[in-house]
């Protein structure tokens, strides 16, 4: 079975006045700072950036920190998603559930994640460990509010459609309310990753020194801003990309969900 | 406040809190981790523990000026990014050209976290309460300068053929009908906003030990004083709640002229 | 037809069989009655259909019917049974097709809901691919119903439906949605549906001439809360005939008493 493209999509223009404007940006500061108008001690040109990447990337340095904070990307994102979905499905499919949970999530949730740096510093020291625990627990809320949410608001006729054919109830629950929630899981997903993505390099700037977020910092007191430049785009460029990877994962896999997936801007 | 105005304050007040006994899993943890305590511990100390600490940087002086310096900057920080964003997001959205040239570069820098700033400023703006200003305004004016812009860009295109039947102008077109059109998004970027700005506060008061709340937690980890530290996570939490909860609420009310955006169930 | 003994040779005429239904909802605190004293008896075989206006309960006696939602008094039967809650042989088909459809299902998986499972996997690709090819869509089998017309949507509904064989096909004002040209086509689909499995259909709707052109009995619905005002029959020559039916005299003397029995009201 082959599912056809989803029609009346725009094919994609490209943005020539932006992509100029990038370059022209780029180019002014590079001329700006050659020229000599604008020399400030701590401002890098972008070729001195450029330079500072092959240096990095050369000494393996950039690669170590790399794949460092992917790894506690993806370990912390994989608990987040797992327990969130769970736990989701088990208060969305439950009144008395929620209930009994839902003053404890709102309480829970404003917590700024990085209240947890000096609790996981305390009961982890400089390990991976840490970075987890400052991880997860944000990173689990979308996914948890958004699952919950998505099963609530599946539309009441899918319901009645699935007791006018006499399905058992955990049939309806596996073949209409999941399905019916998963453009909704998705998302939570999706903002989810750029969580653990953010949260993994705030945890490597003031927890474990480890990771693009420490290298950061760490060339930050070394004054070396052309090498803490390479690392800030990199992780920029991380974020990006995984988010990417994920969205174009889900378009395969889910076609029908993809169009509400790829939704509004944040 | 008027007795009808009251009610409608106290309604929505009341349609923002969960019941209360959706509070019981929390009240069960920290009673069996009270119970189940051995004592004063390095890692695991009690509930009660977290009071006594709290209450000695009450009484030590500590706890009050360091909670006053980080609402101060979040407070300013955020007030910052608001009035920054809200007016160069209108500026950018109104004009479809300029939206689309400068889409490009603000899609980069939102893709780079808000933490990451902290050192960039810390290397060009030096090791004070002005860096520590700037960087926490900076991080949260993405969140509401791209919602703002994004929905100046797309007001109801009826509504501009209906400011064009009427002859207004420009000055009109924008304080009439893009604004009203745009609050419940910059009201929704705000709240995005918000964490953001207690996080980078926080972040930077952990960084550079600049007086805050951070810096206290960041001392207290170090000094390996357990208690403190939970207290402190305590007290942060509390601090994020009640704003959240606060703004919630002035959301609410603002809102109460905008009409409903979840579709009402068909009955 | 209203009231009186049923006899057993009436049983076995009559598939579904209400009795003094009544039904009443809570409402703003109190209750409401929706339904008042229902008496209907379906004929095996027949098309009956449902006439009245909107807030008559009609959508809420179709529930009753399918058993999703129970009355507050009376019995329904099917077959003599006493149903409790949706009965074997009775499915129903709802107006809105768009949210009745699993809409990540392709069309031939979305046929296939009432019986995977419980026939064997031969049984059912031969039924589905009958049931599709019964009302016109043997081709779209491999699409999803988001890339469907609204006729073609709700036709893959009946397909659903009546892959399941039921005794009875429930239909609550299903052509509602669509437009006058694609109404009158499946309008004669539907006859011809009928004509070729040989299920009993109970047919809601508002359209006074949908009514009278489809139906083999009719029952007005009226008032608040909602009553059988009239039945009738309706011993139009077969097949019906867009164009040839709706012009003769018959057909105008029949809408024009529907319309009276409803109390003269358009709608």
């Amino acid at each position: 079975m082959t599912a056809r493209r989803f029609s009346g999509r725009p094919s994609w223009r490209p943005n020539v006045a932006g992509f100029v404007t990038v370059a022209i940006c780029v180019l002014a500061w590079e001329m700006t700072i050659q020229v000599g108008i604008f020399d400030y001690q701590y401002l890098p040109a972008p070729s001195a950036i450029v330079r500072g990447a092959g240096e990095l990337a050369a000494s393996g340095e950039l690669i170590t920190a790399t794949l460092h904070t992917l790894e506690s990307v993806f370990l912390g994102w994989a608990v987040a998603v797992a327990a969130g979905i769970s736990l989701g499905l088990l208060l969305g499919s439950s009144p008395l559930l929620r209930r009994y949970s839902l003053a404890t999530i709102e309480v829970l949730r404003p917590m700024p994640a990085i209240a947890f740096v000096p609790v996981a510093l305390l009961l982890f020291g400089f390990s991976i460990q840490t970075e987890l625990m400052v991880i997860v627990l944000p990173s689990l809320w979308p996914v948890l509010i958004n699952t919950m949410g998505g099963l609530m608001e599946v539309h009441a006729r899918l319901e009645e459609v699935g007791r006018t054919f006499r399905l058992s109830r955990s049939a309806i629950l596996y073949k209409v309310f999941l399905p019916a929630a998963t453009p909704a899981i998705m998302v939570g997903v999706r903002i989810s990753l750029t969580l653990a993505v953010v949260l993994a390099v705030l945890a490597e700037m003031v927890g474990n020194p480890e990771g693009l977020g420490y290298a950061v910092v760490s060339q930050q007191q070394a004054l070396r801003p052309d090498l803490m430049f390479v690392y800030v785009v990199v992780i920029g460029l991380l974020g990006l990309a995984l988010n990417a990877l994920l969205v174009g994962f889900v378009s395969m896999s889910f076609p029908a969900a993809s169009a509400e997936f790829k939704g509004p801007r944040s | 406040m008027k007795r009808g105005e009251l009610d409608v304050f106290l309604r929505l007040v009341a349609a923002e809190i969960p019941p209360a006994r959706g509070l019981v899993p929390l009240l069960v943890l920290l009673t069996a981790w009270q119970l189940l305590a051995p004592g004063p511990s390095a890692y695991f100390p009690a509930p009660f523990e977290w009071w006594s600490a709290a209450v000695l940087l009450w009484d030590s002086g500590q706890l009050l000026p360091a909670f006053a310096a980080t609402v101060t900057t979040f407070v300013e920080g955020l007030a910052l990014a608001i009035a920054i964003g809200v007016g160069l997001g209108i500026a950018i959205g109104t004009s479809r050209p300029v939206e689309r040239a400068l889409g490009p570069l603000l899609e980069f820098m939102r893709a780079i976290p808000p933490p990451v700033t902290v050192p960039i400023a810390t290397l060009l703006l030096g090791y004070d309460v002005t860096m520590k200003l700037t960087v926490v305004a900076l991080s949260a004016i993405w969140p509401i300068l791209l919602n703002t812009s994004s929905a100046a860009a797309r007001v109801e295109p009826l509504l501009y053929d209906i400011a064009r039947t009427f002859h207004l102008s420009t000055a009109d077109w924008i304080r009439k009908i893009v604004i009203p059109s745009i609050v419940p998004f910059v009201l929704l970027g705000i709240r995005v906003a918000i964490p953001l700005a207690i996080v980078v506060t926080l972040l930077v008061e952990m960084l550079t030990s600049l007086p805050g709340i951070g810096a206290l937690m960041i001392q207290s980890q170090r000094n390996f004083q357990s208690a403190q530290v939970y207290a402190l996570l305590v007290i942060v939490g509390l601090f994020g709640f009640a704003v959240n909860d606060l703004f919630a609420i002035i959301e609410a009310i603002v809102l109460q002229r905008w009409p409903p955006k979840a579709p009402l169930r068909p009955c | 037809m209203a009231g009186g003994e049923t006899t057993g040779q009436q049983h076995r005429d009559f598939v579904f069989s209400c009795r003094s239904v009544s039904l009443k909802l809570p409402y703003q605190g109190g209750s409401r009655w929706i339904l008042a004293d229902i008496s209907l008896d379906i004929r095996r075989g027949e098309l009956f259909t449902i006439v009245g206006p909107s807030g008559t309960g009609k959508t809420t006696l179709i529930r009753v019917l399918g058993g999703l939602t129970p009355c507050t008094s009376g019995s329904v039967r099917i077959n003599g049974q006493e149903i409790a809650g949706p009965p074997e042989g009775v499915v129903i088909v709802f107006q809105d097709y768009s949210h009745a459809l699993l809409q990540w299902r392709t069309v031939y998986l979305n046929v296939a809901l009432g019986i995977e499972g419980q026939v064997a996997a031969s049984e059912l690709r031969s039924r589905v691919v009958g049931v599709l090819r019964l009302v016109g869509l043997e081709k779209n089998a491999d699409d999803y119903p988001w890339q469907l017309s609204g006729g073609m949507q709700q036709r893959v509904q009946i397909a659903r439906a009546l892959a399941v064989r039921p005794a009875v096909l429930l239909m609550d004002e299903p052509f509602a949605a669509l437009d006058a040209m694609t109404k009158a086509s499946l309008q004669d689909e539907l006859l011809r549906v009928k004509q070729e499995t040989g299920c009993s259909i109970v047919f809601i709707t508002h359209d006074i001439e949908e009514a009278v052109y489809l139906g083999d009995r009719i029952a007005v619905i009226s008032g608040t809360p909602g009553r059988i005002e009239r039945t009738f029959d309706v011993p139009l020559p077969k097949p019906r005939d867009q164009i040839i039916t709706r012009q003769s005299t018959e057909f105008l003397k029949f809408r024009y008493a529907v319309h009276q029995a409803i109390g003269g009201m358009t709608r």
